[in-house]
């Protein structure tokens, strides 16, 4: 009885409405991608049909692609040139981002200091003051000094949101390396050089990947910022597919960049699941 | 070891805390470039403050954002407790409930328009069974006041980020308080509210605080799906900023710090009524 109770209590397997809730969620997070993926094979899919009434295949005599993504990979569609300068934006501003992080979060971790807490808090600002507000101010000051439109501007401003995760997954990292082995090379009598290379940063490597990672994902993420500063002259694939879509319909082409918006996500999913780990991440975040 | 901090510091304080001074100046008229300086200055405060649409802009922003972040976290945290424990799959599935974390807001829109237009899958199969035919008569889901599509889209991409959050707390915490409080003889629910609630709540409280600020400024949404005037205060401020008379300019520019002011308020009372809960508990 007694048994029985704390077994209850004490589950480690789901409950039925626990299985339910599950099913829920991914049918709520994946299901969408379905008529996404359907719209942009489709030849003529009107409405009231659950499925197209002509497929691309039947017509295939006529296009050669189907026609959402012939246009996608078209030059026309501006993808390709969006996609690169999604990648070339986002990995600029991760080494940047890691470059000034890096002495940043080493001090944070091993050391305390006077207005240590404020400092913290300044650099958590970034994500709690809204980025319409940072968005226009910037714009203002980007146009008087002619950085609106170009590629400085955009990459200066994506450091604003992406630092704090960074400074934050960079610390987690710091704490849980620990003064030790370090000590330990300088008692054997290494250099200061030899102490960074054969010490420092192959135990730093996997927290500065997944901190890389993480800020490349933020990048690569961002709208509004370059949206704003970047003023209609450089595209990326978020801002792309705004103006697809800014009309507040989706025909086959929007569905077809839809979808390739997507495919980055997707790699960089398959990619840090394997080296973000949850508890580096409640690290940095549950607190 | 401030020359460590420097460049952060120099970096986030000229390109921050620069907008940010920069943007409260130009809100109280200094705005040389126009030839505009009547520093300071709070008519651009009081014009947009005496006018009853600002208000209705606030109550739809803040709507929109409060909803949201508050189901995004009941499903987030109920998604945590699921995940901690063990099931068939589970490794596939902690690949999945990722994914909106991984794409940018747009997608969620796009995917917001192809289910919830009057055009799309759910207005499909309400024709199917029979309920509607003609898209017309689609009770309109997007582009109302009502906002179901932008709160859709921020569950579906804020649920995940509340959940990796808490997952990743309770991971830390382990299930040894846990098996402790049933051994004493807990039920679940005396477990869940008195042993990890508390762990799961800097978690919670930190998650939150991150995607209620977004929200409150986010843009793109309200914009695409939004139900047109009055609209939420950024696109307010975007209009104006978009204006063909530049010097409602600064009337845009009072838009945004009053935004980032009233998310300062309601985010530093939010931390200031947790701290006190914290101590009450006797934590800190």
């Amino acid at each position: 009885m007694a048994r029985q109770k704390f077994k209850r209590a004490l589950n480690s397997r789901l409950s039925p409405f626990q299985k339910i809730y599950l099913l829920l969620v991914a049918g709520f997070i994946v299901g969408p991608f379905v008529p996404l993926l359907i719209q942009s094979f489709a030849f003529r899919w009107a409405w009231p049909d659950l499925l197209p009434g002509t497929w691309w295949l039947e017509q295939r005599e006529k296009s050669l692609l189907p026609l959402a993504w012939d246009y996608v990979i078209s030059p026309y569609s501006r993808v390709w040139e969006a996609t690169l300068n999604t990648v070339f934006i986002g990995a600029v501003v991760t080494v940047i981002c890691l470059l000034i992080c890096l002495p940043t979060a080493r001090v944070l971790a091993r050391e305390e200091f006077k207005g240590k807490a404020s400092f913290e808090f300044f650099l958590s600002m970034p994500l709690i003051v809204p980025e319409a507000a940072i968005g226009i101010a910037l714009l203002m000051i980007f146009i008087k000094i002619g950085l609106a439109g170009s590629y400085l501007g955009i990459i200066l401003v994506h450091l604003i949101p992406t630092i704090p995760y960074m400074i934050r997954m960079l610390t987690a990292v710091y704490q849980g390396l620990g003064r030790d082995f370090e000590e330990q090379a300088m008692i054997l009598g290494a250099s200061r050089w030899q102490i960074l290379r054969l010490v420092t940063l192959p135990m730093l490597l996997p927290g500065v990947v997944a901190g890389a990672l993480f800020t490349f994902l933020v990048s690569t993420n961002i709208f509004l910022l370059t949206f704003f500063l970047g003023q209609g002259k450089i595209i990326t694939l978020p801002t792309l597919l705004f103006s697809k879509i800014s009309g507040g319909t989706l025909d086959a082409s929007a569905a077809g960049i839809t979808l390739v918006v997507t495919i980055p996500g997707i790699i960089l999913l398959l990619i840090t699941e394997r080296f973000i780990k949850e508890e580096a991440f409640g690290k940095g975040f549950g607190n | 070891m401030w020359i460590q901090l420097m460049p952060v510091l120099v970096v986030l304080s000229v390109l921050f805390g620069g907008a940010l001074v920069l943007g409260v100046m130009q809100s109280l008229g200094f705005a040389p470039w126009f030839g505009v300086n009547t520093f300071p200055d709070f008519q651009y405060f009081g014009a947009l403050w005496g006018d009853w649409f600002f208000w209705q802009s606030l109550g739809l922003t803040l709507y929109y954002a409060l909803v949201s972040t508050f189901l995004s976290l009941v499903m987030g945290v109920l998604l945590a407790l699921a995940l901690v424990r063990y099931f068939p799959g589970k490794t596939f599935y902690k690949y999945l409930y990722k994914l909106p974390l991984m794409i940018p807001y747009t997608v969620g829109i796009a995917l917001a328009v192809i289910m919830m237009g009057n055009s799309g899958m759910i207005s499909r199969l309400m024709a199917f069974v029979g309920l509607i035919d003609d898209p017309s008569q689609f009770p309109q889901i997007l582009k109302t006041h009502y906002g179901w599509g932008i709160i859709a889209v921020y569950v579906w991409k804020q649920t995940p980020f509340v959940a990796l959050t808490v997952y990743a707390v309770l991971l830390g915490v382990g299930r040894e308080t846990e098996e402790a409080a049933a051994i004493l003889g807990a039920n679940k629910w005396q477990i869940f509210f008195q042993v990890t609630f508390p762990q799961i709540l800097p978690g919670i409280v930190s998650s939150t605080l991150i995607i209620f600020a977004f929200n409150i400024g986010a843009f793109e949404a309200p914009f695409i799906l939004g139900g047109g005037f009055p609209d939420t205060l950024p696109v307010v401020a975007w209009r104006y900023f978009n204006d063909a008379d530049y010097t409602l300019q600064l009337q845009g520019m009072a838009t945004v710090v009053s935004i980032a002011l009233i998310a300062g308020v309601i985010l530093y009372s939010y931390l200031s009524f947790y701290r006190r809960y914290e101590r009450r508990i006797g934590r800190h």
